[in-house]
């Protein structure tokens, strides 16, 4: 795929998935009884849900739910990454057992066993998903410092440092240009964006487990609603309950957020 | 090249240091947040008297008291009991209980990631495979599990509790953690990326000129790094057991440490983040020993060879 059609694409999906979060409002509508269930042509755009709510105020709620927390998390991610790389260039053995003793512990962790624990710490009127996505960027990250320190490895690591500073460049432009700019970043673009993704999907099964055991979700107060609210709700179509255009809804922002994640990869693959 | 065995060596300290620092961090986070454990973990306007539960839960003589004697019944086998979920009912027990279903769900899930791993290493699988793979590796657990659920919900309705029902919950929920999230298309492309770059290497094409197999020349200098890879794997699929157990709702450690963090029980938390660390922690040490034994393997001089 061409990478600029991709870069287009990959913004397309950031745009539908994430700009209706800005304008999501505070609380749902009132419930409207003669509304309830309607589909996709009777109550546009998406239906309406058991109470007639409208499911766009779902789908922007839950944009705003995941928004800011996937991109800080993806943010941290590719700061650590490229924290890696750099550090592999430095070609000192005590930084990258460091780093290696970094990676083997934090990376030893099952994800979903920290991040429950950081969801049970997380005090009940403080509950966000901006803990937890950051703990889930953390203990994602000795995997995008592993290949952003094999990538620059490859490169030669100190030896590639130290011949272009034979040719006159500056450490800066070596290090921010050369290293992380040019042979970096498809790495650290790909291993944000899928963090990113990993976020999103992780709000919408930490959510989901929530709202089947009918508690209050660990990651937003208990006035919003996510992603996951739309699948709990399209999910009774298969008990007969006429809520497909809520499956449909939830499914197709998840695929959005697969579509992005693909596209991006695509769009920074090396040259 | 000299210092083989630091990585080994760091894996093997990891190890060790896992299951006691796990169990550490989370009982300092319990004191580092403002107020008292007690009142943290049920609040005095739902539980009462919360000195004499503090008591209960040995949570009165501060962290250290707390975490040396957790410590000390752990290593003979004793959790203790549970807090809220069930509460008196030793955390044992229901460990006890609820493993051999987690076991079960994350080797039957293991298996194909294996069989994928191998065939991957083996050419048999085309790369063509991958994109499929890839593609259906982007469903996040929850929808495949979802899928599952329904499945049996439709199948069995009020049944599914039964042995059958319970069966065919466990094949559907390993299908689901061995699609979803990348796991077969990691285990996949990870293992062939990694084949495929060493059977680039000279010394593999000199073996070819002389006959020799492919395999058994690469997989010496590969096998720690395919260990690394499969306890990756292992560990990503005892993660997202936690989802799929839920909300297929087989009743395993998954589902045990998302019931004890809903109900704030720490007894049952500590134990099974324990547990998993435990685990995980004999995973760290099996990588190292194959990466150990594979080193000596590789250094050991071919018979013959005058030195």
């Amino acid at each position: 795929m061409n990478r600029k059609l991709a870069w287009a694409l990959a913004t397309l999906c950031f745009a539908v998935l994430f700009v209706p979060g800005l304008f999501a409002p505070e609380h749902l509508s009132p419930p409207d009884m003669a509304n309830a269930y309607l589909g996709f042509s009777s109550a546009p755009p998406f239906g309406a849900d058991a109470s007639g709510r409208p499911l766009s105020e779902y789908a922007m709620q839950g944009a705003r739910v995941v928004a800011l927390p996937a991109l800080l998390a993806g943010l941290l991610v590719v700061f650590l990454g490229t924290l890696g790389g750099l550090l592999a260039c430095t070609g000192s053995q005590r930084a990258e057992a460091a780093a290696q003793g970094f990676g083997e512990v934090v990376g030893a962790l099952p994800r979903m066993v920290v991040v429950l624990v950081v969801a049970l710490l997380v005090p009940k009127d403080a509950r966000s998903l901006l803990p937890i996505a950051l703990t889930w960027a953390v203990l994602a990250a000795p995997g995008a410092m592993d290949e952003a320190a094999a990538v620059a490895s490859r490169l030669g690591g100190a030896r590639f440092v130290e011949a272009l500073r034979a040719h006159g460049f500056s450490r800066a432009r070596i290090y921010l240009i050369h290293i992380v700019g040019m042979n970096l970043r498809p790495v650290l673009m790909r291993q944000g964006v899928e963090t990113m993704m990993q976020v999103v999907f992780l709000e919408i099964g930490l959510s989901y487990l929530a709202v089947q055991d009918s508690q209050p979700s660990f990651t937003h107060g208990d006035s919003e609603k996510s992603w996951a609210d739309l699948l709990y709700f399209g999910y009774q179509a298969f008990l007969d309950i006429p809520s497909s255009h809520g499956l449909f809804l939830g499914l197709a922002l998840v695929g959005v957020v697969a579509l992005m994640s693909v596209f991006v990869t695509q769009a920074v693959r090396a040259r | 090249m000299k210092r083989w065995w630091i990585r080994p060596l760091v894996r093997v300290v990891a190890a060790c240091l896992l299951p006691v620092a796990v169990p550490a961090v989370i009982t300092a986070f319990i004191w580092a947040l403002p107020g008292d454990p007690a009142s943290i973990i049920c609040p005095p306007e739902l539980c009462g008297g919360t000195a004499e539960l503090a008591e209960a839960w040995n949570l009165d003589q501060g962290a250290t008291h707390f975490y040396t004697t957790w410590m000390g019944a752990a290593m003979t086998g004793d959790f203790g009991n549970s807090w809220r979920l069930q509460p008196g009912v030793p955390v044992g027990e229901l460990l006890a209980s609820s493993i051999p279903w987690t076991a079960a769900l994350v080797v039957l899930a293991f298996v194909p990631l294996l069989v994928g791993a191998a065939g991957a290493a083996a050419r048999i699988i085309p790369r063509q495979v991958d994109a499929i793979l890839q593609a259906v590796g982007l469903t996040p657990s929850v929808v495949l599990a979802l899928c599952a659920a329904a499945v049996v919900t439709i199948t069995y309705g009020a049944f599914a509790f039964d042995d059958e029902a319970m069966r065919v919950k466990l094949l559907l929920g390993a299908l689901c953690l061995g699609l979803a999230d990348q796991a077969l298309s990691g285990a996949v492309t990870g293992v062939r990326g990694l084949m495929e770059e060493e059977r680039k290497q000279r010394y593999v094409q000199i073996a070819i000129l002389r006959g020799e197999s492919v395999l058994s020349n690469t997989l010496p200098n590969t096998l720690g790094a395919l260990a690394g890879q499969m306890r990756a794997r292992l560990l990503h699929l005892l993660s997202g057991a936690v989802i799929v157990e839920v909300v297929i709702r087989i009743d395993g450690l998954g589902d045990l440490l998302w019931q004890g963090t809903l109900s704030q029980d720490f007894g049952v938390v500590l134990a099974a983040a324990f547990g998993f660390a435990l685990l995980s922690a004999l995973l760290l040490l099996l990588q190292a020993l194959v990466e150990v034994a594979t080193a000596l393997h590789v250094r050991r001089s071919p018979a013959g060879v005058v030195s």
